[in-house]
């Protein structure tokens, strides 16, 4: 049999393993949830700052029969918060998130602070990889980025940034270069340490707000340019996009990444129809997964199976509050089918 | 010298175009020639915005252009207010808005209060991140008929719920009006949580709310 590591190698190479992948990759796309928490006894909101816990709790994320990956860190503010915005690190249910920004305009990039791999909480990450590294083996490493819009909106206030884009179209660019640069910093180390993957995640870069021009423009073209900045050594990328996809299908197809993963407004069947080369992965719903039954959650996993989902993953991050059995039916209905 | 009906045109025009300047000289012009405020900020900045908002629906225009078009309409708005006659402002149906604990994505809640204050409702904005409390407090204080809460993140919708709990606590759930969205928010969720309603975006908020209060 496969082990996850293979499994989701061939499936990035366009393979067709027995079955498919099961991952969450973290970041954006939590999947601690209380339950899982309470499990093993580490909790966030401190092992967003403590290497070891954040080990701990990605791991038993796989252990306790969850998703086939390991994946940190648990939020999105990494980035944003090495560059000097401030950060509320969030409680036992709430993520981190920033509360404070450092610019209030693209010209002012030169006022953000370079992240240094070395220090702070990107540390911490790649300290958590690194201890991953040594210690597992068949289970992919899945190291998370904010996305380049996502985290250029994080710094500064996003109403600004989007109307800049247009207002301030040059400057936008030289702001969007920076911001890119720090990402790839940040991805390399990762991938230094050990990540054998790489999720981006952009969920303030949708089709939905900027429209298909300013999409293609700067989601597209900044994420391009951090996957071109990434090592060649890796099992291969993941992007995450949220929203509708029926304005920038063709835009989206731009985007160089092994796999495309979406929310579940998005209808699998759909975006196997406008990309049907693609490695695509998801979206079973987070809200069957919060409030829903286990059986309600084999049901939306047989049909993302059918309709042509490369990789089974949630839409989004998990509730907190997600019973544990919702999620380990999600794995649990691949693996009965193997029998 | 323009007609009235070539100013308003012109400030319509510059809202659904964008274009600040524009929209500044013609507010100029259109005052320094007599014309009534009130038709000014209705039939020239308020249609303009009315025609974004319908190429918003049309998927011709996207949040960046809703929100360029709505900074022309608040300087066409900075122009004309004052030279409105007092007393208009009483009847306006009051709602308080923001996202809920926890998260900081404002950028639809931004987008629904810019329409629903073009369509004529008075917006108490408590902004991001705001404790839940604070949405029942400031509903009680200001006498809102309305509370609007937005989030962006699973991890934090359940906060809308315990809204509505604190405003049954508070004794005043039966005199306001519960609406929600967000990226993962739906219709089944709000009827989960006893929401009087959900709306996908901003130009339905405006709909649902027009609906709730009875007001065509």
């Amino acid at each position: 049999m496969l082990t996850p590591k293979e499994r989701l190698k061939l499936i990035f190479e366009g393979g067709h393993p027995d079955r498919p992948a099961c991952i969450c990759p973290g970041g954006m796309m939590n999947m601690v949830t209380k339950d899982l928490m309470e499990e093993v006894q580490v909790y966030l909101p401190e092992a967003h700052t403590d290497a070891r816990k954040m080990a701990d709790l990605a791991k038993a994320v796989y252990e306790k029969g969850c998703f086939e990956n390991f994946g940190v860190p648990f939020c999105m503010t990494v980035e944003a918060e090495e560059m000097g915005a401030k950060v509320d690190m969030g409680t036992n249910i709430y993520e981190p998130h920033v509360v404070e920004y450092v610019i209030d305009s693209v010209s002012e990039v030169d006022r953000l602070t370079p992240v240094d791999v070395t220090r702070g909480r990107a540390k911490v990450v790649t300290d958590a990889i690194r201890i991953l590294k040594e210690e597992t083996k068949d289970v992919p490493i899945v190291g998370n980025l904010t996305g380049p819009v996502s985290t250029a909106s994080s710094v500064m206030e996003p109403v600004n940034f989007y109307k800049e884009l247009r207002k301030k179209n040059e400057e936008a660019h030289r702001y969007m270069e920076f911001i890119t640069d720090q990402l790839i910093a940040f991805g390399r180390a990762q991938i230094e340490a050990g990540a054998d993957v790489i999720a981006i995640s952009d969920p303030s870069g949708t089709g939905e707000i900027l429209g298909p021009k300013y999409f293609e423009e700067f989601a597209v073209t900044y994420i391009n340019r951090l996957l071109g900045g990434l090592q060649k050594e890796k099992l291969g990328t993941i992007v995450h996009i949220c929203g509708q996809m029926s304005p920038v299908y063709k835009e989206i197809n731009e985007v160089k990444s092994s796999a495309l993963s979406f929310d579940s407004i998005v209808p699998m069947k759909e975006a196997r129809k406008h990309l049907p080369d693609r490695v695509l992965m998801g979206n079973v719903s987070t809200y069957a997964l919060e409030f829903g039954d286990p059986e309600r959650v084999k049901m939306l996993t047989k049909s993302c199976i059918k309709s042509g989902s490369d990789i089974i993953a949630p839409a989004c991050g998990l509730g907190m509050k997600s019973p544990l059995v919702n999620i380990q039916a999600i794995l649990a209905c691949m693996q009965e089918d193997e029998k | 010298m323009s007609s009235k009906e070539e100013l308003l045109k012109r400030l319509s025009d510059g809202v659904f175009e964008m274009e600040e300047d524009d929209v500044a000289e013609a507010a100029q012009e259109y005052l320094d020639a007599g014309y009534p405020a009130f038709d000014g900020i209705m039939d020239g900045l308020v249609d303009g915005m009315n025609r974004a908002s319908e190429m918003y629906e049309q998927e011709e225009y996207f949040v960046t252009d809703v929100l360029l078009c709505s900074d022309a309409m608040y300087v066409g708005l900075d122009i004309l207010r004052p030279y409105l006659p007092e007393t208009k402002d009483d009847h306006k149906v009051k709602a308080v808005i923001g996202v809920v604990e926890g998260d900081t994505h404002d950028i639809g809640k931004n987008l629904v209060k810019i329409m629903m204050e073009t369509a004529g409702f008075e917006m108490i904005d408590l902004g991001r991140d705001v404790e839940l409390q604070k949405f029942v407090d400031t509903a009680k204080e200001e006498h809102a008929d309305i509370v609007c809460m937005s989030t962006l993140m699973t991890t934090t919708m359940g906060g809308m719920e315990t809204v509505i709990h604190l405003l049954e606590e508070a004794g005043i759930r039966d005199q306001v009006k519960v609406m929600i969205g967000g990226g993962p928010i739906s219709q089944k969720y709000a009827d989960k949580i006893g929401a009087d309603g959900y709306s996908q975006n901003a130009v339905e908020a405006v709909k649902l709310a027009k609906s709730l209060m009875k007001i065509a």
